[in-house]
């Protein structure tokens, strides 16, 4: 390989990197800010992603309703439905036996649900593809090759980001969420509703899980299975430290770029260690994570 | 003086284990209440009942004459019953700043949140000083500080203290109690757990000492201090 190529691979991974890694960095997030408020990782994160893709799918496809209204709508039903299975079945199964095993195993159960219901419905049996929302057309950015529609996909994320970051920071709902992450006794003592809080938290997850759908449907096959992409989001979450929801967004760029720089100057079999990589080198050298706080014994 | 505040009855339990049992109390409007009692008595379960962390089993719980025992905590905050709790229950990661408006956070009279804003801080000048400090990094004293003053952001018309006293040294001791007195004179009513029985006879009017999750005990501060058995096993001497 001569340095010219090589400077072009780099290039190039890095673009394309920045671009799936915008899509990680989403999930990651959606992942953190459940476990930050509610110690709870949420294992039907990845359903969550899939159940809203096949929403998106069929109101434009079945329903032929315009762009315009189906990402907004499915948002918003990704947004209700992870709120409602927080307030009816989460709470209901802490009210039961208060025990994170149980909440982590009702995850695992929506996971089955939601998947067993996208194949009854039979939408899964064939892989379909969601069209873009823009004409891909290529681009070259420097010497490295994107199209329009992996431009509108980064652009999309970056915003949303910046949106959550935005609320989580300054508005009074964003603050009590911290709170609640932080000492969810004090909170309460406050008077923070804490049911409110973690419906919203986990509407939010659910919103931008919706977005991430939307984002990658047009790049892959929609298979009932698709919901798999969110395991690179928990390695991204994992890098990042898995309480920083900074952390979640780097750790979702770098292993984006990660994966591409390994499949262009290794070889694309190796792609799918790439993560795990990341985490054991990450772990390794910082076993907090990037962002993660110090290390804490916690004295009970 | 009407009751401000009324337990009859209230029992609650861990799992098995029961914490109270028939528990009852009064605290009249503008008054200082002391409850008192050793390790594990049932103190903060009680302060943790009033303010609906844990639930009663038996038993009923008025505020100014509104059964409040089925209320979500939130309520009750907004209701105007505010508990400071024992141990650093700070928001860690928060500016001092932060902290003092989370006090707030049920409130909406924005002019009147500033300005209670700045009576907190000048009962509490040393926070003054931190606003921007990080709260996990203040020390016991002026978190115990930072507790009180975010419990006074809430606008309490009934305040709930757990141990106010606990690792502080004696000087620190006499201000939080300097403090407890003046916010007591400017009418605000105060439910005191302690079990420093000395400071808290003096500054109360009416003291209940509990055991075993059972109320052992009840009479007037200055009686109770002059009780024998009072003096042998809380005061020591
Ligand atoms: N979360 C809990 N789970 C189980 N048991 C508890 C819990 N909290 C308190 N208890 C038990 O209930 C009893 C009363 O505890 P509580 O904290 O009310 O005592 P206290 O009077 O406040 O004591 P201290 O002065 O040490 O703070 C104790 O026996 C304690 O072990
Ligand atoms: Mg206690």
């Amino acid at each position: 390989m001569t340095l010219d190529v090589a400077f072009l691979f780099l290039q190039q991974g890095i673009a394309s990197g920045l671009i799936v890694g915008s899509v990680y960095a989403l999930l990651a997030l959606a992942i953190v800010v459940i476990f930050k408020t509610s110690e709870v990782p949420n294992f039907s994160q990845g359903e969550m992603v899939m159940a809203a893709g096949y929403i998106a799918l069929y109101l434009l496809v079945f329903q032929s309703l315009p762009l315009w209204i189906v990402m907004p709508a499915t948002i918003l039903a990704a947004f209700a439905g992870a709120a409602l299975f927080r307030r009816l079945i989460l709470n209901q199964v802490a009210r039961a036996n208060g025990s994170p095993v149980n909440l982590v195993i009702a995850t695992l159960g929506l996971s089955y649900v939601l998947r067993g219901f996208v194949r009854q419905t039979g939408f899964g049996d064939t892989p379909r593809s969601f069209p873009p929302v823009v004409e891909p057309e290529s681009i070259l950015i420097g010497q490295a090759s994107v199209t329009t529609l992996d431009l509108v996909i980064l652009a999309t994320a970056i915003v949303v980001m910046a949106a959550f970051f935005w609320m989580f920071k300054y508005t009074k709902t964003g603050r009590a969420m911290r709170a609640v992450g932080m000492n969810p006794k004090a909170a309460r003592l406050v008077g923070v509703d804490l049911t409110r809080i973690h419906m919203i938290v986990w509407g939010l997850s659910g919103g931008i899980s919706a977005v991430a759908a939307l984002l990658i449907s047009p790049k892959v096959l929609m298979t009932a299975d698709m919901g798999s992409i969110v395991t690179l989001g928990f390695a991204a979450a994992i890098v990042g430290g898995f309480t920083s929801l900074p952390g979640a967004v780097v750790g979702g760029f770098l292993i984006g770029i990660i994966e591409n720089l390994v499949g262009l100057f290794i070889t694309s079999r190796a792609i799918v260690l790439a993560p795990f990589l990341a985490i054991m080198l990450v772990l390794v050298i910082r076993p907090q994570g990037l962002f993660g706080g110090r290390v804490e014994i916690k004295k009970v | 003086m009407p009751d401000l505040l009324e337990l009859t009855g209230v029992s609650a339990s861990y799992g098995r284990i029961q914490a109270l049992s028939e528990v009852s109390l009064r605290v009249p409007e503008g008054r200082v209440v002391a409850l008192l009692g050793s390790n594990g008595a049932g103190k903060t379960t009680t302060l943790n009942t009033i303010s609906r962390l844990v639930p009663v089993t038996s038993g009923s719980i008025r505020f100014d004459g509104k059964p409040i025992e089925s209320w979500a905590s939130h309520q009750v905050v907004e209701g105007g019953v505010v508990q400071v709790p024992e141990g650093r229950e700070v928001f860690q990661d928060m500016s001092v700043c932060e902290n003092l408006e989370m006090g707030a956070y049920r409130r909406k009279d924005a002019a009147a949140i500033r300005a209670d804003f700045e009576r907190v801080l000048n009962y509490f000048p040393k926070l003054r000083e931190r606003l921007q400090q990080r709260a996990g990094t203040l020390s016991g004293g002026e978190q115990q500080m930072l507790l009180l003053g975010r419990a006074l952001m809430a606008r309490p018309r009934l305040l709930l203290l757990d141990e106010p006293s606990l690792g502080l040294s004696p000087v620190l001791v006499q201000q939080i109690f300097g403090i407890i007195d003046r916010l007591n004179k400017d009418g605000l009513t105060i439910l005191l757990v302690e079990q420093n029985a000395a400071v808290a006879l003096t500054c109360s009017s009416y003291a209940y000492i509990l055991e075993n999750g059972e109320m052992a005990l009840q009479g007037a501060s200055d009686q109770l201090r002059r009780d024998d058995s009072v003096r042998r096993t809380y005061l020591g001497h």
